[in-house]
């Protein structure tokens, strides 16, 4: 008997895009949201319409609109990630697809782009509205519609997070991040939205001056890298052994890096920005090269060791495991230091160099933020300092070290909170062994900030001396395989 | 050249010794079984086959392509069907295979024809605008077959495929398993359903604790494994069926095998039919009430329980140890 087929998509679709809009599509929580949005926004901007003033009410059709759309593509639709990839791993389902031409990243890109889609589609769906609420008068059309799109582009980032952890098969995490992640993020709405009725804040967006113009661009640039680097973790967290999704993962970041060691050197950006740029580029990174847990084999082996001892040593930063990712954080984070060196200390011999520093001449340099910047980066590396002892052999190495990783900020809130309490911050000092730590005794202004700066940057210096040590040794343990690679190649060349 | 040859195959998981030297060849166009009990190594060693896992140690060849330098062109020569696997949920049944389809490369007309061509061998045409999450076991595993066969697989992989089906689905799928090796499609099977595995396969592996301790086709196999010898009698009794296992304690040259409903079957350590019929005199004399008593072909779940018999025994040593090349190599 012939069969009917399906003429819903196109050939030249990815396969994983049309399989994921077929199911998601005839999802009872897109269908939900879809027509609730269309039903919230009917309602409310009649009832707005007919409620208040004519002066009042165009800003508050507004507010409804994005607060609405917000709630839809900030919160709920990031959330149909969270089992994008686990759902796959836990029915079997992972495996023929890794049989097939699909490569990892194009099962994470094709699931990520679905979602994005229908966020999409609930985009467009809210036009209607914005054209009718610019008859109501007094809309910054241009400042708005960039709101807009960056609210978008916060979804597309935000979805990005939940789908390249759904590859986390820990339930601890992916039940976290809808625990703790709308809460914060419906507050960010609604203060938001609170916001928003000031003209000052769409004027934010407007890109009429430098200062709009390069906070959007540096926050384009920043949820684009973090979305890019999320979906890269997904991939790696589901891809054969064979494949090595560290190397592009890590060499972007380095080049991003070195980028931002130039524009503190030769650009004109704001000091916020390169600030905010170097923690976005540095903390996921890190906490990615980290969490690597891919057994090393020989075809991943292969490409380096047939590069002879440059290629052995670039291993050592590039293989997708976890003693590679040390080395390659520290390399990061010593680049990350630099920069904040160079941004703070505004030394001399670059003031003739810079063209248009921002209040040239100047020293931004301050101990507080110093400690609280070493403290940070302490802080990544203190919960891999903990794996080595507490989860040898680690399979749930990401579900582990975030959670190790949340701990340490709780406790650091703890501990400020004592620290305030008691008026005192001496026994902060007993916990000196968590880089966070430090943080709270900055915020306890009695102690003495030199004193400070010397205890984490001895703290540091341990635990990063601690991980090299033990990277070394598990490196070193990959010898056979790196042999086995020497031999295969030269079998091949044979 | 083989469809399948593993080498000295070796796979750990930390401490866990899953595979452990496993070694063997399957031609071109036969069927064979892979048996062993659970956790013995079949799984770990099919989806080494399939590209899926790889070895610590050893080599792996589909079709003389190792498994682990090539593994996108022996992904092309293989089709694999894993015992369990989920179904997507809001999609039907044509829609399933139209995305594994296009996931292979398949385009336009060529895809059609192959989803047709797929779903009319597995009868699965009634069942395509079916939500594939809605479909019982045996339509699943036929739905898992379809796909695996999508892109013409030489060498199909099949990791227990009759487990949970109902005895219908089973005839349909070796039924299904029957075509493809006339086919001459090579197919690598496991399965805990031992009787079935010998009128399917050509010749059958046995696996435990990740070694392989036998190979070969099921009438050797039988006679092979029969270190004990004698002959098999099912015998049944009116009356308290535990008395036959009681009364063979007692005796010389009998040894009580199993348990049956109303019996058992035991073992007569003599070809001689003359003995046999002594022992069952002897039975009658002991007023045990008979009411069958015939002789039975050895099986080959007798072949496998004596196997492991005789390696329990120690008649067969088994270097445990790890190789030294493997001992630095650090486990994922």
């Amino acid at each position: 008997m012939p069969l009917i087929f399906p003429t819903d998509f196109s050939d030249r679709l990815a396969p994983m895009l049309v399989k994921e809009l077929r199911q998601g599509m005839r999802a009872k929580t897109f269908i939900a949201v879809f027509l609730s949005l269309q039903v919230f926004l009917g309602v409310m901007l009649f009832s707005a319409g007919a409620a208040a003033s004519s002066d009042q009410v165009g800003s508050l059709i507004s507010g409804i609109i994005f607060t609405f759309f917000a709630v839809a593509v900030l919160i709920v639709q990031p959330l149909r990630g969270i089992s994008a990839l686990s759902s796959e791993v836990k029915g079997n389902t992972i495996d023929m697809m890794v049989l097939t031409r699909l490569s990892a990243w194009r099962i994470v890109f094709g699931k990520w782009v679905a979602i994005v889609g229908q966020s999409a589609l609930l985009f467009s769906t809210i036009i209607p509205y914005l054209i009718l609420r610019y008859f109501f008068g007094g809309m910054n059309l241009f400042g708005e519609m960039v709101f807009l799109f960056l609210m978008f582009f916060t979804s597309m980032a935000l979805t990005a997070i939940t789908v390249g952890l759904s590859g986390c098969t820990s339930a601890i995490i992916r039940a976290l991040l809808p625990a703790l992640g709308p809460p914060a993020l419906l507050m960010f709405v609604l203060e938001g939205g609170l916001f928003r009725n000031s003209s000052n804040f769409i004027d934010l967006f407007s890109l009429n001056n430098d200062y709009s113009r390069i906070g959007v661009a540096c926050y384009v640039a920043l949820i684009t890298y973090l979305g890019g680097s999320m979906l890269s973790l997904g991939a790696s967290l589901i891809a054969p052994a064979a494949e090595n999704h560290s190397i592009i993962r890590r060499l972007v970041a380095l080049v991003a890096m070195f980028v931002i060691l130039c524009l503190c050197v030769f650009g004109k950006l704001p000091r916020e920005a390169l600030v905010l740029l170097m923690g976005v580029i540095t903390v996921p990174a890190i906490t990615i090269a980290l969490t690597e847990s891919a057994p090393l084999v020989q075809t991943v082996c292969k490409p380096f060791v047939r590069r002879g001892r440059v290629g052995k040593a670039l291993g050592c930063f590039f293989y997708p495991c976890w003693s590679s990712g040390v080395l390659f954080s520290l390399l990061l984070g010593s680049m990350a230091i630099c920069c904040w060196f160079l941004i703070t200390l505004d030394p001399p011999f670059l003031q003739s160099i810079r063209p248009a520093w921002p209040a040239a001449g100047r020293s931004y340099w301050n101990l507080e933020e110093t400690i609280v910047v070493l403290s940070l980066l302490g802080g990544l590396f203190f919960p891999s300092v903990w794996q080595i002892f507490l989860f040898r052999g680690d399979g749930q190495r990401v579900a582990h070290y975030l959670l190790l990783l949340v701990g340490s900020f709780l406790v650091l809130g703890v501990f400020v909170a004592l620290a305030d309490s008691m008026n005192s911050g001496n026994f902060l000092w007993f916990f000196a062994w968590n880089p966070l730590v430090f943080i709270a005794m900055v915020m306890e202004s009695k102690i003495e900030e030199h004193v400070i700066l010397v205890g984490v940057v001895i703290v540091n210096l341990i635990l990063t001396l601690i991980l090299f040590v033990r990277a070394l040794m598990e490196l070193r343990s990959y010898s056979p395989v790196i042999k086995e690679a020497e031999i295969s190649n030269l079998n091949e060349a044979g | 050249m083989s469809a399948l040859k593993v080498n000295n195959l070796y796979r750990y998981f930390g401490a866990l010794q899953a595979v452990n030297g496993v070694t063997f060849e399957i031609p071109h166009g036969s069927v064979c079984g892979f048996v062993g009990a659970n956790g013995a190594g079949k799984t770990t060693t099919m989806r080494i086959l399939a590209t899926l896992d790889y070895p610590t140690l050893g080599s792996a060849e589909v079709c003389g392509i190792n498994v682990v330098h090539r593994p996108a062109e022996v992904r092309r020569l293989i089709g694999w069907m894993p015992d369990h696997f989920g179904n997507y949920e809001h999609m039907t049944v044509l829609e399933y295979l139209d995305f594994y389809a296009r996931a292979l490369g398949y385009k336009g007309r060529e895809r059609r024809e192959r989803i047709q061509e797929v779903m009319d061998f597995t009868d699965l045409v009634p069942l395509a605008d079916r939500f594939s999450n809605q479909l019982s076991k045996g339509m699943t595993q036929r739905l898992g077959l379809g796909r695996a066969l999508l892109h013409d697989p030489q060498v199909l992989v099949m990791d227990e495929p009759a487990a949970g089906l109902d005895p219908k689905a089973r005839v349909e799928l070796k039924h299904l398993i029957r075509v493809l090796a006339k086919e001459g499609k090579t197919i690598f099977i496991s399965s805990h359903i031992l009787s079935e595995l010998g009128e399917m396969c050509d010749s059958l592996l046995f696996i435990n604790n990740g070694r392989i301790v036998h190979h070969g086709d099921a009438e050797t196999l039988k006679r092979g494994s029969d270190s004990v010898g004698g002959v098999l009698y099912d015998v049944q009794v009116d009356g308290d069926p535990q008395a036959v296992s009681d009364w063979c304690v007692l005796q010389p040259n009998v040894e009580f095998l199993e348990a049956r409903k109303n019996g058992g079957r035991i073992r007569i350590d003599t070809q001689d039919p003359a003995k046999a019929a002594d022992v069952l005199a002897r039975m009658v004399k002991d007023q045990l009430r008979i009411t069958e008593f015939h002789r039975e072909q050895r099986n080959l779940e007798d072949a496998f329980i004596d196997i492991l018999g005789r390696l329990d025994a120690g008649q067969e040593a088994i270097a445990q140890a790890r190789p030294a090349a493997l001992v630095k190599i650090s486990d994922p």
